[in-house]
């Protein structure tokens, strides 16, 4: 058995010349304190001890109020009443629940009784890790649960039309996740929508929104699809290779700008005491003419990689991030992504990744690598990783990272 | 750079001087800090942000609670931002809400 620690409570810090000889006898470390010194003591200032041995002139009121200071730093000692002439006044100490020793005191006798105390101590101790480990158990369990039911809320498989490559890295930085990304077919299938967006803040809060904002937006765009279809039939256009000569792509704007701005309003109309927004960018892209029609609300600009070796372009801002601004407007922007192409969507915890030395990777490095990279599709993301981890080191991941890369294959013929 | 924010408040202005990075672990703090100089009844925010190294989007969202809790009439002023802090506010647009001044 372990050395047994006895704290021994008398207002007068006195003990029976028996009891502190039985308990020098079998070894015991006493410490001897009046009620007022254990509730008057700082935090952390009071010895760990398995036994609180009580004299009986003390209230049992009392004698609790000092075992549940004790209890708040985290110690669970049995408490044992005792008496050295007045046995009577044990009565009330018993009927608490308390143990008791009376003369004489022989050590054998005390030592058995300090060593239930021991193992009672012990016993409790355990009891209570037991139980703060279920508890994180059961955590863990939920936060687990709500990553299964988060990851429902991205795609299953991301659609690949023709000669089109498009490939995701989704890393949150915790259980659940603040990025999301999505990639849907729209107006029959002839556009496809294109989401990177990023919640603001992370954990669960940010979880939450994620699944709400990503179902407005897919769902607005969606249900905006088919009337745009019949719109632009109305109007004589006729779909298809039309669009091929057209500057400007209306098919799938109006999807677009519902989704962007029907989201920003009920945001803003039902949400705003939370403060949380999102960062995003929601492009529609035609798979035919590589025509692409966004709105950038606020989000890192993605960049356009083109394959031909002329400069990178930088798809800028068009609004404000999606949901704090009640009456703001969101322009389109428009792009034209050509074969060998590669539009990369991003967020900011990719910019924000930092070395073990606290520096960020930043826009400019993540140019340079993007030039660089040979790969275009899922090589690109294999390089970026590569180049993200290598700066990272072994800093840890503190933001959501996302990425996504719209690569159009470039025709047999120039690839040879 | 460990972060610090103090407040003083001068004839109704009060001023936020932060220090460090404002990211999730200090919007906290930085919150009831904004909490208190509305609490004063303070018809003007300045934000000295000379010396803050880092905004996330964490502190982005305590600016708009910063901007709701002072209230619509009250002008909020983030002085001498760093360029990527600077940055990371405009490209949210929240420049339009807040000013940036000598950014």
């Amino acid at each position: 058995m372990a050395q047994t620690k006895v704290l021994i409570l008398d207002e007068r810090r006195d003990v029976p010349p028996g009891l502190a000889k039985a308990l020098d006898a079998v070894g015991a470390e006493t410490h001897t304190c009046t009620p007022g010194d254990v509730l008057a003591a700082s935090p952390g200032r009071m010895p760990a001890v398995t036994a609180l041995l009580a004299h009986a002139t003390l209230s049992p009121h009392t004698v609790r109020s000092v075992a549940r200071r004790l209890a708040d730093e985290g110690q669970q000692p049995t408490v044992v009443a005792y008496a050295d002439r007045d046995l009577h006044l044990l009565d009330g100490h018993v009927r608490a629940g308390s143990d008791y020793l009376i003369p004489p005191f022989h050590p054998v006798l005390v030592e058995a009784r300090l060593r239930d105390c021991h193992q009672h101590a012990e016993l409790n101790r355990n009891m209570e890790e037991v139980a703060a480990h279920a508890e994180l158990l059961s955590y863990e369990r939920e936060l687990e649960i709500g990553r299964e039911i988060q990851l429902g809320f991205l795609p299953d498989a991301l659609p690949s039309p023709d000669d089109w490559h498009i490939r995701v890295r989704f890393r949150p930085a915790r259980t659940v996740a603040g990025d999301f990304y999505d990639v849907f077919e729209l107006v029959n299938r002839r556009r496809l929508a294109l989401v990177v967006a990023d919640v603001c803040d992370k954990g669960v809060g940010a979880a939450l929104f994620m699944a709400l904002i990503r179902s407005l937006l897919r769902h607005t765009a969606e249900q905006s699809g088919l009337q745009n279809l019949i719109a632009a039939d109305l109007m004589g256009e006729e779909p298809g290779w039309a669009e091929h000569t057209r500057a400007i792509p209306v098919v799938g704007a109006t999807p677009l700008l519902n989704a962007v701005v029907g989201t920003n309003s009920y945001l803003t109309r039902n949400h705003i005491k939370q403060g949380y927004f999102a960062t995003m960018f929601f492009g529609v892209l035609d798979p035919v003419t590589g025509n692409l029609v966004y709105i950038n609300g606020g989000h890192n600009p993605p960049v356009l990689v083109s394959g031909s070796g002329a400069p990178p372009v930088l798809l800028q801002p068009t609004g404000p991030a999606v949901g704090v601004m009640p009456d703001c407007t969101f322009s389109l922007g428009y792009a034209q992504i050509s074969p060998g192409d590669t539009l990369f969507i991003y967020t900011d915890g990719v910019t924000e990744a930092r070395s073990e030395t606290g520096r960020f990777f930043g826009e400019d490095l993540l140019l340079e690598q993007l030039t660089d990279a040979a790969g275009r599709g899922e090589e690109l993301l294999d390089h970026m990783d590569g180049a993200l981890s290598e700066f990272v080191g072994q800093a840890e991941q503190s933001d959501d990272i996302t990425m996504m890369a719209v690569h159009w294959r470039a025709p047999a013929k120039t690839a040879d | 750079m460990a972060f610090d924010v103090r407040l003083r408040i001068n004839d109704k202005v009060a001023t936020i001087e932060l220090k460090g990075e404002l990211d999730a672990s200090t919007a906290g703090e930085f919150h009831e800090t904004v909490g208190k100089a509305a609490g004063a009844g303070a018809v003007e925010l300045v934000i000295r942000a000379e010396q803050l190294g880092y905004l996330s989007s964490a502190g982005l969202r305590s600016l708009v609670f910063a901007r709701q809790k002072m209230g619509d009439g009250v002008r909020i002023a983030v002085v001498g931002a760093s360029e990527p802090v600077a940055r990371t506010i405009r490209l949210a647009g929240f420049d339009h809400s807040i000013d940036l001044v000598d950014a």
